[in-house]
């Protein structure tokens, strides 16, 4: 059964009571997994039509609210976002590839929470928070406690993912790095770079563990300008894997270098804006 | 078929009736229900490109897209793109420049650019090597597809 519920309320409740329901976003990574056969859901609930999943606004306290049906495209092309927040849409940029940027949505993509997939870094490195909805009522959990573990967040079965809140942060500078082995694959490594006025620094390493990796002594180091000893402290303290794209030990090598040209960017971002 | 469900959908400008699985992809209901073969299946993953169709204007994978969830969209594919046995000017500017190898990619070639063309009329290369960068080509013959887009627009404008 495919459903296609109008409101959040009836997503919600056609979503509990029953694990093996699957809600459906854009598609580009479920459907693909039904092809495959890697998933076999007792039904499908089609977010496409609930409204309370669309658009963005800005909240009153300057939040911006970015509803979890976002496709990918919106947030690339969105002119709306400056300084550090340049980081999400260099992200979204990095995505796929156009058509797929076109189909794929953030609340989809955050959800399933593929380790090599873009977002992640750039929400934690923005300090977002995730909104949730589910029978139990709705939760705001920060995005570096919303990634859990390997295709795993703190999602209950019956929750959905709603909307993204950025912050307000001022000026500074975003930058996203992401190395693939063709452009628009998953990420071999990534890093998310985030200035903020006043001196304070972020930097959150992708493809490299079971979830974005930051260290505050690592920012901390960042701020003073000492670039190879953040780079070596996030190498140091990342989990990677072996895999198709690289060897864990090739990663590790390659992120204190990305670091440094992802850092030597901001700067220069900072320095021009 | 349990839990068969019966679907209107709006392609080519046709409205057409037919029952589909639950979660049975616009791919398979174009293919092997409508008999609408231009969609071919390459990847089925969404990566190849070769199922691309347009939906509500815009090129989406059949593969990725559940029929059932398509009902309230206007679908194109390349059978809708000029009259049947007539070529759209993109379509012979492809003819007219060789751009096809083995033709696989072709369809989904064409899907990207009419949404192209149709979005910015007067693109640069890099627009065009852009929209065909979610199309992959393995016989990468790439740069006669650039080619005959950018021939046809040369001949437009002259």
């Amino acid at each position: 059964m495919l459903h296609r519920p109008e409101s959040l309320g009836e997503a919600v409740g056609l979503l509990t009571g029953d694990a093996d329901i699957k809600p459906l976003a854009g598609g580009a990574s479920l459907v693909a997994m039904l092809n495959a056969r890697l998933v076999e859901p007792s039904a499908l609930v089609s977010l496409a039509r609930v409204k309370e999943l669309q658009g963005s606004n800005e909240l009153p306290d300057r939040t911006l609210r970015l509803g979890a049906m976002m496709r990918h495209r919106e947030l690339a092309e969105r002119t709306t976002l400056t300084g550090p927040q340049r980081v999400l849409q260099r992200a979204a940029r990095a995505i796929a590839n156009p058509t797929i940027r076109a189909m794929g949505t953030i609340g989809g993509s955050i959800a399933l929470a593929d380790p090599g997939a873009d977002y992640p870094p750039a929400l934690v490195a923005l300090s977002a928070a995730i909104e949730l909805v589910g029978s139990a009522g709705t939760r705001l959990v920060r995005a570096v406690d919303f990634f859990v573990d390997w295709y795993t967040t703190v999602l209950a079965p019956d929750e959905l993912v709603t909307a993204i809140h950025l912050q307000p942060v001022g000026a500074g500078a975003g930058v996203y790095h992401k190395l693939a082995r063709v452009a628009g694959d998953f990420a071999i490594a990534s890093v998310a770079v985030v200035l903020l006025d006043g001196g304070r620094a972020r930097a959150v390493i992708g493809a490299c563990g079971p979830r974005p990796l930051s260290l505050a002594e690592a920012d901390a180091e960042l701020a003073r300008g000492n670039v190879a000893a953040a780079g070596a402290m996030l190498a140091e303290a990342a989990d990677p894997v072996d895999d198709s794209r690289a060897s864990a030990n090739y990663r590790r090598r390659v992120i204190p270098r990305m670091l440094a040209r992802a850092f030597v960017e901001a700067s220069e971002q900072m320095h021009s804006s | 078929m349990t839990d068969a469900l019966d679907v209107t959908l709006m392609i080519n400008g046709e409205r057409r009736a037919l029952r589909v699985a639950p979660f049975e992809t616009l791919l398979t209901s174009l293919r092997d229900r409508l008999g609408l073969t231009a969609a071919k299946r390459g990847c089925n993953q969404g990566v190849c490109g070769a199922c691309s169709v347009l939906i509500d204007g815009r090129p989406a994978r059949a593969c990725l897209s559940v029929t059932a969830n398509c009902v309230d969209q206007e679908i194109t594919t390349v059978e809708g793109l000029s009259a049947p046995l007539e070529l759209s000017p993109l379509q012979d500017a492809m003819v007219r420049a060789g751009a096809i190898q083995c033709g696989f990619c072709t369809p989904g070639m064409l899907i990207a650019l009419t949404a192209l063309l149709h979005e910015s009329p007067h693109p640069t290369r890099d627009d065009i090597r852009t929209a065909i960068s979610s199309n992959i080509c393995r016989c990468t013959g790439y740069q006669k597809i650039v080619e005959a887009v950018a021939d046809m627009l040369d001949a437009s404008a002259a």
